[in-house]
């Protein structure tokens, strides 16, 4: 950090390759004219007929878009990966221990490690979820950590998103997209699979199915519905699992037990991937205004009659005030010095913090504490003068709302773009499942920023998507 | 004390409901104030009900019924045996660390002026509880913030579960004093300003000539030497052998009796009876 020349994954200093990158750039060299131009307009028709399509809020249009894609799919090195992933594990697990102990015992509260304050009196902690004891002790199920690489040894988690990550469809149907459009490439490179990533996720989710479930449990997935900007995505999971895809009026509470509606009558339901957001879920027990939820599920989870994944409350262990305290959680938990990076937060209720923030604001990244997509954020370094005096004001105003982080230099990878071939910054959600066992899909969804220069990814600003790949050895 | 309770109270799901869905929250449990004799909750469905513990240690019912017949009654029947123990509930139980009765809710946000003099004190916690406890009191009482506290009742059951002004009372007869929901919140929110963990207790009230047996509701707060102690900011008094403890919460929502989903136009009471017998 503090190096602007950002890492360029494909290229050494010198302007030699890197060998990760060797088979792909020979390949390149071998595409005749025009041959890029071609893939990436076929590229674009794959998607419009696989229907993929994303809701941006808020945008005048309002209309579904196509995410950009980028043919040229992003490459880690079987030894990059084996250590990233084994920094990604590490992660999920304290996060995991974590959630168990603050909704129980509280020993990491007992010990100071953490201030009580921040768990307790934290909107996204969940009181209702105290003592309930979630199958395998498992609370958040399906994790996208967000990374970004700095240096070709340096990885940094933006986020842990343990709440309902979405994505995972981009990931399949890039790689989809990818076999479709250069499928010698796969012949000349082998690539590691991730298209096993709905079968995993069923495995998972069954694996937290309530005790005593006999036979195969019987899993929905529970949809907001058609208007949610993810709903393709939910329909898409659900159609790979073979498992139900439900609204709240599809299912409901009988004796403490969840049914769904069918044509043949109701049948029990044992699990529910749910990608309705916690105060939603049940107007019983939250909001009571909620038409999307199933009234009476949240208790039934409480009976121990079905399992909702992920848990309700997950939401405390993600918090961006809660992020500075990861590698504290995880010396706690295992036992270990954290394996991957988190990024340096400055905390604005501090004063001398404040100050110094205000005064290297053009240098910072500013994000809401409860902010998410790329919203309510500010990246110093590409901001105007108008909008760095804007968050000073807003930081003046409310110091705690607000977290401070240095301007990452993002690793680059050669994308195609209009001028060819071009580094452009990128980050990476690889895909985390935990039930029985952690398992972790190789790779995972690569975000590019299109704009040259620009460090905002999310789709909903103007970023795409390239196929990632992970080397066999 | 040894006290016999009767209490019904309804709901009815609009027509053509498909499924009703109701928590209910009327289980009282024994401990260092009472002894529970006997119990029952009966409605039509409670044979299927669902029975569970909550976050804050409570015996919850999930009863349902497809589709619900009109109104739906619940018939609470039950003789506990009280001791006065001066209000100290002690530490008692595996609910939530006391800590996390500090959490602000939208029910009990109170306003500076109920305890900005306590701030700072010296005095012992309890001696400020016992002081913010007459605060309370007085300040609810007086006509003018009755009003202001009664605007945003948004509880729906806890209202009507506090007494109306008792008959024959000599002052201000016209003024009816904030139901006992108001009290606790008003109580509780000004504990936790003052970093002190606060709950909401529901219960019953044995009557006598000032107050009539009634559905009601109180506060505990925590103090580290004797553990919980109830506060009854309307009695102005710490809860004695006439208090029934039913159900504890961080607020009068989190501790209602009864919920339903749909909710149609909300629980009502129909009576309660709370009658010391011999």
């Amino acid at each position: 950090m503090g190096d602007t020349t950002p890492f360029d994954e494909m290229h050494n200093a010198d302007g030699s390759v890197r060998e990760p990158y060797r088979a792909l750039a020979q390949w390149l060299d071998e595409q005749p004219d025009k041959a890029l131009t071609l893939m990436q307009s076929d590229a674009e028709a794959i998607f419009r007929k696989l229907g993929i399509t994303f809701a941006v809020y808020g945008s005048e249009e309002g209309t579904e878009k196509v995410i950009p894609f980028d043919v040229i799919p992003r490459i880690i090195s079987a030894m990059e990966w084996r250590k990233l992933s084994k920094g990604i594990e590490q992660r999920v697990r304290a996060l995991n221990a974590f959630l168990y102990d603050i909704y129980h015992r509280q020993e990491i509260l007992k010990a100071g490690r953490i201030p009580e304050k921040l768990i307790l009196q934290n909107s996204a902690f969940c009181p209702e979820m105290m003592g309930l004891e979630p199958a395998r002790g498992v609370y958040a199920h399906i994790i996208g950590t967000d990374i970004v690489r700095v240096g070709p040894d340096e990885f940094y988690v933006l986020e842990d998103n343990l709440r309902t990550p979405s994505g995972v469809s981009y990931m399949l149907e890039d790689r989809e997209a990818m076999m479709q459009l250069a499928p010698d490439l796969f012949s000349r490179i082998k690539v590691a699979p991730v298209e096993n990533y709905p079968e995993n996720l069923r495995r998972t989710l069954e694996s937290v199915a309530p005790a005593g479930v006999s036979g195969t449990p019987n899993i929905a997935v529970l949809t907001p519905g058609i208007y949610n900007s993810a709903y393709f995505e939910h329909s898409f999971l659900a159609d790979q699992m073979g498992a139900q895809l439900c609204e709240g009026p599809d299912l409901f509470v009988d004796g403490g037990k969840v049914y769904m509606r069918t044509t043949t009558g109701p049948e029990r339901v044992d699990v529910i991937y749910r990608r309705i957001d916690d105060d939603y879920i049940d107007p019983l027990t939250f909001r009571p205004d909620s038409m999307l939820g199933v009234p009476g599920l949240f208790n039934a989870y409480r009976a121990g009659n079905v399992t909702l994944v992920n848990a309700p409350g997950t939401g405390i262990a993600d918090d961006k005030a809660v992020y500075t305290y990861v590698p504290e959680i995880i010396e706690f938990y295992l036992g270990e010095k954290a394996l991957l990076n988190n990024v340096p937060t400055y905390n604005c209720v501090d004063e001398e913090e404040r100050n110094w923030v205000l005064a290297n604001i053009a240098d910072l990244v500013v994000k809401e504490v409860h902010g998410s997509g790329g919203y309510g954020m500010m990246v110093g370094p590409t901001s105007t003068k108008a909008q760095h005096a804007e968050f000073k004001r807003k930081i003046e105003a409310r110091p705690d709302n607000y977290i401070v982080q240095p301007t990452l230099a993002l690793s680059t990878c050669p994308t195609y773009v209009n001028a060819g071939i071009a580094p452009r910054h990128v980050d990476l959600r690889p895909y985390v499942l935990m039930g029985e066992e952690v398992r972790i899909t190789p790779g995972g969804l690569t975000r590019v920023a299109l704009k040259k220069g620009s460090l905002v990814v999310n789709s909903s600003q103007g970023g795409g998507t390239k196929d990632t790949w992970v080397l066999e050895d | 004390m040894r006290i016999s309770i009767r209490h019904q109270l309804s709901t009815t799901p609009p027509a053509g409901s498909p499924n009703a869905v109701l928590q209910l929250l009327l289980t009282p449990q024994s401990g260092p104030t009472q002894t529970v004799e006997s119990w029952s909750v009966e409605m039509a469905g409670i044979g299927n009900a669902e029975r569970f513990t909550d976050a804050y240690g409570n015996s919850v019912h999930l009863v349902n019924q497809r589709p619900p017949e009109g109104e739906l009654v619940v018939t609470i029947e039950g003789v506990v045996t009280t001791v006065d123990r001066h209000g100290v509930f002690g530490r008692v139980g595996p609910g939530p660390v006391p800590a996390l009765f500090k959490r602000v809710t939208p029910l009990t946000k109170a306003p500076v002026s109920l305890y900005g003099k306590f701030r700072g004190s010296k005095d012992s916690r309890i001696d400020v509880l016992h002081a913010l406890m007459a605060r309370v009191g007085e300040v609810l009482h007086s006509p003018a913030q009755v009003q202001s506290q009664s605007q945003d009742g948004q509880s729906q059951s806890q209202s009507q579960g506090g007494p109306t002004a008792a008959e024959g009372e000599e002052v201000a007869p016209e003024l009816p004093r904030p139901p006992a929901t108001d009290y606790a919140h008003a109580f509780i929110g000004a504990a936790r300003a003052l970093d002190i963990p606060a709950r909401y207790i529901t219960g019953y009230l044995v009557g006598d000539e000032d107050d009539p047996a009634a559905f009601h509701a109180w506060a505990e707060a925590y103090d580290e030497a004797l553990g919980w102690v109830g506060f009854d900011a309307m009695l102005g008094l710490c809860p004695t052998d006439r208090h029934v403890r039913l159900a504890v919460g961080l607020d009068g929502l989190s501790a209602q009796p009864l919920r339903a989903v749909p909710a149609g136009d909300g629980p009502k009471e129909i009576g309660v009876s709370v009658e010391v017998v011999s």
